[in-house]
């Protein structure tokens, strides 16, 4: 029993440091489409970026390089063995399982930002994937169907209604968040299917850790090659950080889904 | 009379088909050199690194170097590695002697190669496809979508035109750009370790490299 919660703890260190973000910007494919027909608006957008407020930098920086640490000395060797023993096959149908999971909240936040089309897409992706998908693990929604996901958060949600991305932050395990990403992310937490499931605090934990290192099993490599190309890797991130966050609320995926169409 | 008017009628219209064959000519010439947009001026270039990249007698870590410098030959055609570093360094770009300037550009040419190139490097010959394009004046977004380890990678030049002639001075990989990436952290270098801590920075990092 000490065990299985010490095992959990670390666990859940590891698969909450931050690295696991980088990821995520990976799955999203096409996050900067441009279509023919948007409004000059966006175009600008795409040159004039705001500056970051970073008035906390030298804690940041002190987390970032706590992170740092655990990523090469847990998440790292938790993540070589994890993709030694689970075949790639059984870690892309956990994503699956992961992302159906979640499907609800992103129904919900589609609709808190009046995408009735997007919430609609969801659903039945949810129903879809969670019926002939055997409860998630496969995507059919997809492979038979061809109906990409659009994933949205509270985070956007909040950014949608014009609530402005506030500091930067760093947290140690967790990563980067801006001001309200962080509410996002508290909000996101705790409408999750799982909180209704879960009896504890540490079952919620222990879930989210397994949603991550398998995340990052699926796209290894992604921080270390951040490292290896940037000068001052804490600046990298939050750049691409921001740009990933700030492409996101603006929706710039959707127009290259328009693209896609043409 | 008739015969002679038929005659005239008959230059007339040699006159007229030579008018309208110099008129087409001119238009087509001029269509040829100065109205071609961002990504038919693109396109070369890419597919010159392309075909370096798929060229057997290239292929491997034996030939990397070779193979890098063909590809920077015909990537400098157009891609502008001077506009790129003016951005990164600022406002300070102007104060620097020419020869720090030039030093500066074969540093971060040679860390942009490594990053972007290194991107491409295991690519297996699929296609580039072009998926549309924004211009506004002088500035202009060509965005491709390029298939990676069975994911499509969308990547977009930002361009810019000097002289009649589109230039990328930034790279967005996957909704990140590279350049202005860069710009960051060479700002917050620059504010604390100045012009000669960042080449130094710069050196070490490329060496890392070899």
């Amino acid at each position: 029993m000490m065990l299985k919660k010490r095992i959990t703890f670390f666990l859940s260190l590891a698969l909450m440091v931050q690295p696991v973000w980088v990821a995520q910007a990976d799955e999203a494919e096409g996050n900067v489409g441009l279509s023919i027909d948007d409004g000059s608006e966006s175009f600008n957008e795409f040159f004039e970026q705001g500056d970051v407020a970073d008035p906390l930098e030298s804690m940041n920086r002190a987390f970032f390089e706590v992170n740092d640490k655990l990523y090469f000395w847990i998440l790292k060797p938790v993540n070589t063995a994890y993709t030694m023993v689970v075949p790639l096959d059984f870690r892309q149908c956990f994503g699956n399982f992961f992302d159906n999971i979640a499907a609800p909240i992103w129904v919900v936040n589609n609709l808190l930002q009046g995408k009735f089309t997007g919430a609609g897409i969801d659903l039945s992706r949810f129903l879809i994937n969670s019926t002939v998908g055997v409860l998630g693990f496969g995507d059919p929604a997809l492979q038979s169907f061809g109906i990409k996901p659009k994933p949205e958060d509270f985070g956007q949600t909040l950014g949608t209604w014009g609530v402005g991305e506030g500091l930067y932050l760093y947290l140690p395990l967790i990563g980067p968040l801006t001001l309200r990403d962080s509410v996002g992310f508290a909000g996101d937490a705790l409408s999750h299917p799982v909180t209704y499931v879960g009896s504890t605090y540490l079952d919620g934990l222990a879930y989210y850790t397994a949603d991550k290192v398998n995340l990052l099993s699926l796209h290894p490599g992604l921080y270390e090659e951040m490292k290896r190309y940037s000068l001052d890797p804490y600046i990298s991130m939050r750049q691409v950080y921001i740009e990933y966050r700030r492409n996101k609320v603006l929706d710039r995926e959707v127009k290259n889904h328009i693209i896609d169409e043409l | 009379m008739v015969f002679r008017n038929l005659k005239k009628i008959k230059i007339m219209k040699n006159i007229y088909a030579l008018f309208v064959l110099v008129c087409c000519f001119c238009m087509f010439n001029s269509s040829a050199f100065a109205v071609s947009g961002p990504t038919e001026q693109l396109k070369p270039t890419l597919k010159s690194l392309i075909e370096i990249l798929l060229d057997p007698s290239l292929k491997g870590e034996a030939h990397k170097v070779e193979r890098r410098a063909k590809i920077m030959g015909h990537v400098t055609q157009g891609f502008d590695f001077r506009e790129m570093s003016q951005r990164v360094v600022g406002k300070e770009w102007k104060s620097l002697s020419q020869e720090k300037q030039d030093h500066f550009q074969v540093l971060f040419t040679k860390l942009l190669e490594n990053a972007y190139i290194g991107k491409f490097e295991s690519y297996s010959g699929q296609e580039i496809q072009y998926t549309g394009e924004r211009v506004k004046g002088d500035r202009a977004i060509v965005s491709t979508q390029i298939e990676n380890n069975g994911q499509l990678m969308p990547v977009d030049y930002i361009m810019t035109k000097k002289e009649d002639r589109w230039m990328v001075y930034d790279i967005n990989i996957e909704g990140v750009s590279l350049v202005r990436n860069y710009m960051e952290q060479f700002q917050s270098i620059l504010r604390r370790d100045k012009f000669d801590g960042l080449v130094k920075l710069l050196e070490e990092k490329n060496s890392t490299f070899e």
